[in-house]
Formats: structure tokens, sequence, C-alpha cells
């Protein structure tokens, strides 16, 4: 909300242009009723019909006047609402990507969510602005009319309407409980529908099309029941509205009579008030109405989802510079929280340029945290990681990312040229660096396929298969200058040939290669290995483990189980 | 101009009984809005008189309270029909995405946006129109009104009328570009946002996510512009609408002054006049439900759009022991005249290079996906599992016995031989968990994959990749499992391990979507190029 109003208020000079506009708005609303009111008063019922003529055609020169603010304030809504639309997808979409946490990816469903709430925001805060400005402006405006043609009866006016208001008041806490509700289960289908179509594969291997047909159509139903839950408080509350909006006018001509009969009242003056009750302030009261319970409690609503889909982020900035490219860590533990099994346990190594460790050990077992507490993604909880003399997530940040490079099993692709991808990480590599790169890795072919850099990708490297879209995360990763490559898992989906092919690539690169083993030929190709069994790291040659590990013997069997000589381990 | 969403917008309004209702309670409080201005007038004229008649305040009461309350119970009942018809649409379009299947022609993001945002606009379609044509009715019926009280009333009144309509139609032309372009970008940037959040973990470890958030934004200009266009349309339009109305009203006023003047008219109807007026001129305020309306068949479209696609034909799956034959089968690029057969209980490995179409393989061989040409002969009921299972259901229990009716305890058997019970049992609240709120690796989620298929009993186990992300010593433990709980079945593996293919009665290698060669993983391994496949030539 504070993030919201703090948008509008950058936006100060549009909503205060927007807000000059309506003055002129409210003109026709000031002087409405009066001009009428004298029109007969002087002119028709005076016998003078030029007069009344004249008093009508000024009328009409306000309501000019008035529709030209109108106008204004349209065409202005798009200089405020627009750009704090922007500027709100703009937060989003970065708070989305820099949360540091993933624990919470939000998925398909979860960014059709985002759109929807951001469209909300954006129609509310046109129809409030819209809406909200003109009742004040209007409202007031007719009031103080009435209180200048006929000021005796301004109590009978002002109770009613400020009785509606207030029961109104009161209704809003349950209404926007229901409305809540009505949007969580609009949130629930949307994640039912989002699960059951983006597992579409899964659920036509399942044959269970019955099946997720009825979990989406249950949250469909309750999120209809929902709706009318909350059009029930609606018709509530608008007739409330409009009791208020219709008793003063009641009131009016009940008490008038006697007011008329003593010439307190001219017919001018009974006439001003009804057209401003009329004309003025019921059309403003329902547009309240409407306003507040459905927009603003939207728009109340979608502000706090997006917030939550989108924390702000303020994690402290580290400025320490490493004094070489050396990794030095010193009884690192890890665990996703207190009581939690630690994934890692008193680890201690020394990664030297050159060093290729291959890391290997059950799935499941917390292998990527490794990754991440080398990239500096998270902290350990205890012990250190140091790069270069300084702790890895404290380091300047463009320091770091630029010597440290980190492949993950999910690759990332964007609609654009395959060269806008390679060139992600390495804005300045030339066409030849790419090719080169593409050859080293292995994905000439692919390239060739493509149709070369120029060739176009579609949303989410459609067309590509996982395999593929790894190899070109692979060379993104490969033509950049990075000193430390940390491959985690980012081979699974090509064949052993290709893996060996990539990881040779890699080592023969200068500096440190980590590679997160999907396979245990991996283990075979470094100098080093590192295995993760839940207990305290073990560490050595693929020779001494072997020698000394049973876990790691049995892993290496279970890799060959048949010990056919036709299917030997790769040789190193 | 009739567009292909306005046939589904028809069927919508006409299944439900309850737009009748609406439209007899709008007729009710329409009329009794229709009769109010002169139940106005004739109390002004009354207050104006100096005496208190109680008949004319009691009838004036009675005429508000009949429109005050129809509006109540319309918007009980539009918001009922809405809901309903939206909800309808919602159950339809998500039956038919579910039966056209994987691969779907539409992409996840963009049918989830159609089941969510589009049958929300055409589930109004009923109450739009509604509104729209009771807007009409109360405009003649003021017209009329004003006719009762003086011809001339009605005279200067009509003169506007056309252009009313003249408003009308420009508007529906203006809109619809605009709608459709802000939609477009707006999906576009949903997808952006879509494929960098799926590589976020590539974006956090670069520190690219300023960069990457541009990336995302890149279309934002353009949906500023669209909803630009749209604001000036609107802004044009209320222009027109705010000089309009004041017009007409000075214009009634001034003919309803002159009748005052030669006695033809009281003070009162003056009041009466204005506010027919303000009534007649009501379709023009009812300018937001044209762009309603556009917006209602534009997302009309793409429903139909989706309800349109023919299902693609699958074969039913005939009861037998589990036979699998290929002839001449072609797909697209990716699988070029396969011919293979596998015989009932045989162990098949796929093999192949990235990309040579053994997963397409695997696909077709369990009739998940059609071919383009060629014959398929299959029998026995067909257990899927991937090598990334999306998982399904309300609780993790659910998404093992996902798509069939089996109780707990096969639930606990199946999990038990995909090796994965010990860490169910760990979760929250165990087999109960909300799928959400259990935190499951790559290789957990494998495995629970791999206890979805085993729970089915099928005659045929596809296992695409199934066991990628679990060790060997795991997947050791996986394959000895898989035997045990279900001998004998036919089994086809994509795998790149030697090991499995090792342990298969027959390996089929592909190469670039062709079979390369089908034998036993021991006379396979003469060629050189087999061999590549596993140790990458060295």
């Amino acid at each position: 909300m504070r993030f919201y109003l703090s948008t509008l208020a950058g936006h100060r000079r549009g909503v205060l242009v927007l807000l000059g506009w309506s003055m002129l708005e409210g003109i026709p609303a000031f002087f409405g009723g009066r001009l009428v009111g004298t029109a007969v008063d002087k002119g028709f019922a005076a016998g003078n019909p030029l007069a009344g003529v004249l008093w009508l055609l000024s009328f009409a020169a306000l309501a000019v006047v008035g529709a030209l603010g109108q106008r204004q304030v349209f065409a202005r809504l798009g200089a405020v609402v627009e750009p704090m639309r922007d500027a709100l997808v703009t937060r989003i979409v970065r708070g989305v990507l820099s949360d540091p946490t993933h624990r919470r990816t939000p998925d398909a469903s979860a960014v059709a969510m985002i759109t929807r709430h951001v469209e909300v925001v954006r129609d509310a805060t046109a129809g409030v602005l819209v809406q909200a400005r003109a009742l004040l402006v209007t409202t007031v405006a007719a009031l103080i009319g009435i209180a200048t043609t006929a000021a005796a009866l301004i109590w009978l006016v002002v109770l009613p309407i400020v009785a509606a208001l207030v029961l109104f008041g009161l209704l809003l806490p349950s209404l926007a409980k229901r409305q809540r509700d009505a949007v969580m289960a609009d949130e629930r289908t949307a994640e039912a529908s989002g699960a059951v179509l983006t597992g579409l594969r899964d659920v036509a291997a399942c044959d269970a099309s019955a099946e997720a047909y009825r979990d989406v159509a249950r949250q469909v139903d309750q999120q209809a029941r929902a709706t009318v839950t909350v059009a029930w408080a609606n018709a509530l509350r608008a007739t409330v509205i409009a009791i208020g909006g219709f008793a003063p006018i009641a009131l009016l001509v009940a008490f008038a009579p006697p007011l008329v009969a003593s010439g307190q009242l001219t017919t001018g003056a009974v006439l001003a008030a009804v057209v401003y009750l009329t004309n003025s302030v019921n059309p403003a009261l329902h547009g309240l109405a409407r306003t507040t319970s459905t927009v603003v409690m939207r728009l109340m609503v979608a502000l706090k989802r997006l917030q939550e889909a989108a924390p702000r982020t303020d994690g402290a900035i580290g400025a320490e510079t490493p004094a070489n490219g050396e990794f030095v860590l010193r009884d690192v533990t890890f665990g996703w929280s207190p009581d939690a099994e630690p994934v890692l346990r008193g680890l201690s190594l020394d990664l030297r340029p050159g060093d290729h460790l291959a890391v290997v050990g059950p799935s499941g077992i917390g292998k990527s945290t490794m990754a991440s507490l080398l990239t500096g993604l998270m902290p350990p909880g205890n012990g250190s990681v140091l790069f270069g003399g300084a702790p890895v997530d404290q380091v300047t940040p463009a320091v770091r990312h630029h010597a440290i490079a980190l492949i993950p099993q999910e690759t990332y692709l964007f609609t654009g040229t395959v060269r806008e991808n390679l060139t992600l990480l390495a804005p300045r590599a030339t066409d030849e660096d790419l090719v080169e790169a593409a050859k080293k890795v292995g994905a000439t072919p692919l390239l060739d396929r493509l149709g070369g850099l120029g060739a176009k990708l579609g949303h989410g490297g459609e067309g590509l298969s996982a395999g593929e879209a790894q190899l070109l995360a692979l060379a993104r990763v490969f033509v950049t200058s990075a000193s430390v490559v940390i491959l985690d898992e980012a081979t699974s989906h090509l064949d052993p040939a290709a893996e060996a092919r990539v990881e040779r690539a890699f080592a023969q690169r200068e500096g440190i290669l980590v590679v997160i083993a999907h396979r245990l030929s991996s283990a075979l190709r470094a100098n080093r290995v590192l295995v993760m069994d839940g207990g305290k790291p073990l560490l050595g040659t693929h020779e001494h483990l072997l020698k000394t590990s049973a876990l790691y013997g049995q892993l290496m069997l279970a890799w060959d189980p048949t010990h056919r000589e036709e299917t030997p381990l790769p040789k190193r | 101009m009739a567009k292909p969403g306005d046939v589904l917008l028809f069927s919508v309004v006409r299944r439900d009984h309850r737009p009748w209702f609406l439209l007899l309670n709008a007729a009710v409080a329409t009329t009794g809005g229709l009769l109010l201005p002169a139940a106005l007038a004739g109390a002004v004229d009354m207050a104006l008189s100096g005496e208190f008649v109680l008949f004319t305040v009691v009838w004036l009461l009675l005429l508000a309270a009949t429109e005050i309350v129809g509006d109540a119970i319309g918007i009980v009942l539009a918001a009922t029909i809405t809901s309903r018809a939206t909800a309808w649409l919602r159950r339809e379009l998500s039956r038919k995405l579910l039966s056209l299947g994987h691969p779907s022609p539409f992409a996840a993001g963009d049918a989830v946006s159609r089941v969510t945002g589009d049958c929300g606009n055409a589930g109004g379609i009923a109450v739009t129109l509604i509104t729209l044509l009771v807007t009409a009715v109360s405009s003649v019926g003021a017209v009329v009104a004003l006719a009762l009280l003086d011809w001339r009333l009605a005279v200067v009144f009509a003169v506007s009328v056309p252009l009313a309509m003249l408003l009308v139609r420009t508007h529906m032309q203006l809109t619809a570009d605009d709608v459709l372009a802000y939609q477009e970008v707006s999906g576009d940037v949903s997808a952006r946002l879509l494929d960098a959040v799926s590589g976020r973990r590539t974006i956090a470890a670069a520190g690219i996510a300023g960069h990457e958030t541009e990336r995302v934004l890149r279309p934002l200009p353009r949906l500023a512009a669209a909803g630009a266009g749209m604001w000036r349309t609107q802004a044009k339009m209320m222009w027109r609408a705010g000089l309009l109305l004041p017009a007409v009203e000075v214009a009634v006023l001034v003919t309803a002054g002159f009748g005052v003047m030669e006695g033809r008219l009281t003070p009162g109807d003056v009041l009466a006049a204005l506010g027919y007026a303000a009534l007649g001129m009501g379709v023009v305020g009812q300018i937001p439900q044209l762009t309603a309306l556009e917006r209602t068949r534009a997302s009309a479209t793409r429903i139909a759009e989706v309800l349109g696609t023919e299902v693609p034909a699958r074969p039913a799956v005939l009861p037998g022991a589990g036979v699998l034959e290929l002839r001449e089968v072609t797909v697209g690029t990716a699988l070029r005249d396969v011919t293979l057969s596998i015989p009932a209980g045989s162990f098949a490995a796929v093999v192949g290079r990235s990309g040579s179409g053994k997963s397409t393989l695997a696909a077709v061989l369990g009739g998940l996906s059609a071919v383009d040409s060629g014959t398929v002969r299959r029998d026995g009921a067909i257990g899927y599992a991937f090598e990334r299972p999306a998982l399904l259901g309300t609780t993790i229990g659910r998404s093992i016995g996902y798509g069939t009716d089996s109780d707990e305890i096969q639930v606990r058997d199946a999990a038990v031989a995909a090796q994965v019970h010990d860490v169910l049992i760990r979760l929250p609240q165990g087999y109960e968990t909300p799928l959400a709120d259990a935190p499951l690796s790559g290789g957990e989620v494998q495995r629970i994959g791999l206890a979805r298929a085993i729970i089915r009993d099928p005659e045929v186990l596809v296992l695409d990749d199934a066991t990628a992300s679990l060790d060997t010593v795991t997947e050791a433990k996986v394959d000895k499992a898989l035997t045990t709980a279900l001998p004998g079945r036919t089994r086809v593996v994509v795998t790149h391990r030697p090991a499995t293919a090792a342990r298969a009665d027959v390996v089929v290698w592909l190469d670039d979507g062709r079979v390369r060669g089908t034998g036993t993983h021991r006379e396979l391994w003469e060629h050189e190029d087999y061999r590549a496949v596993f140790t990458g030539g060295e």
C-alpha cells in the first residue's frame, strides 16, 4: 500500500493536474440547480422568457466548461495510471527476480495471477481517480449550492446523507472480508487450473483427466459461490446508499409546504434543491458506493497479494575485494533450519586455479547447496567460505559475478536471438567467440540446425529439447571470462558422450571447475572428488576414495553392476 | 461484424433461466424508475402549493422503494448469473484443454490465462446485454413519458438521439484495436516473466536480475501506448457525452420553461422533464458497458478458439499382455520411418544422443503422442514415469494415486517400491501433506513419479529417463524394486546409462530420429558409434 501511494505521489504533478481539471468539472454541479431555479423564478414563471432562456444558456455554458474539465481528466488519466502500472510491474518483476530465497518460485499460474492483479490495480486506480474525485467535487459543490439557495432545508438534506455514510462505513469490514474471500477463491482457481494445465503431459500419462477436471471444477464452483456471497453484501450497501440518497428528496417535499406557504421558500429554491439532489448528489453517492466497496477493496487485496508475490529485498551488499582466485572453505556447516539435519557438516576444502572437483553423492542429499555456498547465494551457517581471502557472500557483487559462474540444471532461455541468449553473461563477446564456445561444448550441430546466431528462440526455449537448451547454457558460460565455473548437474540432459566433451572443454579452461555430478563418470574425470552422504564429507582422489571409502566403492559398483568388460568405466 | 466467439456467447446466455428473472426484475425496477420523475414532479408541485398531501408522498416513496429493492435484487441476480456462466465456461474450457491432452496446441501460461481471465470476461455477457437492453428500453420509455408531458419535449429530445447513436458506433470501432493490442502485449510480458522465473537460479548466480528485469519489461512502452490509446478514446467519448447531455438538458428545459409560461406545464413538470431527459440519455452512460462488450467478445473468441480445436484421435487401450509394434512411424522431424516390435514382457532400452528422438519414441510407444504417419499397434495399460514429473492432486498421497481410485495401502506400497516411502513419512503431515507445502528435491519428485506409475499396475511401463536424477545406488534399488513389484511387464526405458542398457533384453539405438540399430547391448557394443553414445568416443 505504501509503495502504491508513494508511486502515486511520484506522479504528484499528474494527480494535481487531474484535481485541477476536476475543479472545472465541479462548476456546473455548483451552479446547476441555482441557475435552473433562477431561470424559472425570474424568467418563465415571471413571464420573462428571454431572461429564462439566458439563464439556461449560462447553465449550458457552464456545462461546456465542466465537460471540458472531464475530458481533460480522462485524457490525463493515462498519464497517471499507465506510468503507475509500469512502475508497479517493474517493481514486481524486479522483486520476483531478485528474491534471494528461491523457496517459492512462482509458476505459470502465479505469473498469471500477478498479471491479473496488476490489471486490477490499474483499473481500480483509474476508477478511484474518476469516481472518488468526481464524488467529492460534485457532492461538496452541490451541498454548498443547496446551502446558498435553500438554507432552511440544509439539515434535512445533510443528516440522512451523513447517516447513510456512517452506516455504510460500519458495513465495510464485513464487505471487505467477503471480498477478500472471493479474491482468495479466485487465486485458488488460478492455482488449480495452473497446476493441471502446466502438467497436461502427466495428466494424459496418468489417464487422469477426470480427476484433474474434478480438482479444477471444485475450485471453480467455490469461486462462483464466493462471488455471489459478495453480491449479497453489495446489495445491502447499495440499499443503504440509495435510501440515504433518496431520503433528503422525500423529506424535502414533505417539509417544504409550510415553508412555501409562509413565503420562506420560493418556487425556484425548491426546484434548485431538488435539481441539486437528483442531478448531482444522488449520482455521486451511488458512485461512491460502487467505488469503495468493489474497486477499492479489490485494489487493496490486489496490492497486498502483489506485495507477497514480490517481497522487498534489501540484503546488505558486500564490498570486499578478493585478493586472488582461490577458494578456502573451513569447517563449513549448513542446514535449512536450526532443527533440520545439516546438509553439509564440517567441510574444509581448498580450491586453486587448475583444480577440477567433482561432488558426488545420493539424490536429494543437498549437493546443490555446495553450488549456492560457492557462488555466495547463501552464507554458510557456521564456518567460512573465503574467496581470495574474503567471505564470498561479502565480495562486491560485480566482482563476484564476473569471477564465478554457475550453470544450474534448469536452463534459462528467453525469447530473442540465439546471439542474445549466448551473450547474456558476456555482452562484449564477438560472433567468433560465440561460435568458438559453441564448438567447444559441442553445440555446433545445434547452432547449424537452428540456423546460426541470428536464429530466433521462442519463449522458454520452445522447440529445443532439454539437452539442447543445456548446451546453449553451457556455451553461454564458456564464452565468459569467469575463473570459477560450477556445473550444477548442468549436463543432466546430455548423453554421456556430450557430457564428457563439455567437462573436458571446461577443464581445459584456466581456473577452477566444480562439477556437481549427475553421473559418476564425472568423478573419474576430476582430479579430486567430494563425496556427500549426509555425514562428514569425504574428500580425495578417485583412487584414494576407492581404497578408503566403502560408500564410494558402492557408488562405483552400482554404476556398473554387470562388471562387463564391454562397458568399462571411462578411463581418466 | 460477427466474431467466432459470438456463437459461444449466445449459448452461454441460453443455458441459464436466471437471465429471465433478471429481465423481469429489471422490468419492474425500470417501470418504477420511469414513473419516479412524474411522481417527483407531483410531489414538488404539492410542496409548492403549500399543502401536504399524504397520497402524493406515499406514492413517491413506494416508487422509490420499488426501484431501490429492484436494484438490490438485480445486484445479486447479476452476480449469480455471471458467476454461474463463468464457472460453466471454465469447466467446459478445462474439460476441452484436458481432452486435447499432450502436447497441447496452447502454451500452459496462455491456457491458464484463458481459463482465469477470458472466462471471467465472457461470463458477464448476459448481464452486459441485459443492462444494455434495459437502458435502451428505459430510454424509449423516457421519450414516451416526455411526449405524454408535452409533445414538444419529445420532439426536442428525439433530435439528440441520432447524435447519441453516432457516438456509440464510432466508439465500438475505436477501442477494439487498442483492447486487443493491450491484451497481447500483456500476455507477452507474462510469458517473458515466466521465462525469467524458470531461470531464476541462473539470474541470481550471475547477478543480472536488473538486466533481466529490463528484458522482461521491454514490451512495456507498447503496453503503455495501447493503454494511453484506450484512455484517449475514453476522453473523447466523455467529452462528447459531457457536451451532449447538457445540450439536450438545456433544450428540454427551455421547451419546458415556455410550457410553464404558457400554463401547459407546472414547475414540477420541469423537474420531470429534466429527469426523463437524463433517463433517455442513459444509453450514453453505458459507454463503459460497450467497452466491456468488446472485451467480452474478444475473450469469447479466445475461448471459442480452444473449444473449436479438434481433439487428435487417440486409439483406445486394448486389453492385452503389452505388445508394442510400430510400422514406418513418422512424427515431425523427431522420428522418421521407425519400425520396431517389442514383445510382451520384454525389457527394451532406448538409447541415443541428446535430441535423437528418444522421448518422442517413448511418447509414441505409450500412446501419449499422435503420429503423423505410419501405424502403431499397442495393447495393455501403460504406466508412465518421466524425468521431471509434474505432481498433481491435492496431497502427496493423492499425487501417487492420481487418476486411480487406489486406497492408502496401495499408495504406501507403491511408495515403498519406488524407494520414496521413507522420505514421505518425514513430511510435515506425511502422505496427507498438501502438495504445495511439500519441500521435495528433483530426485524425490522423480521417485514419486515412479510410484505413480507403479500403482497403476500396468502391462507396459514407459520410463522416460525417469531415474536420471537418482544417483546410481538409488537407481539400482529402484530398478530391483520395480522388477519385484511388477514382474514380467513390458518395459521401455529411455536411458543414458550403459548399465541400464546392458540389463535390457533389447536396445533400440536411435540416431537423428531413425533407428540406427536394435539388438542386445553386447551386440551393439561392436559399433564404434554406439560406444560413442556412452563414452564420448574416448
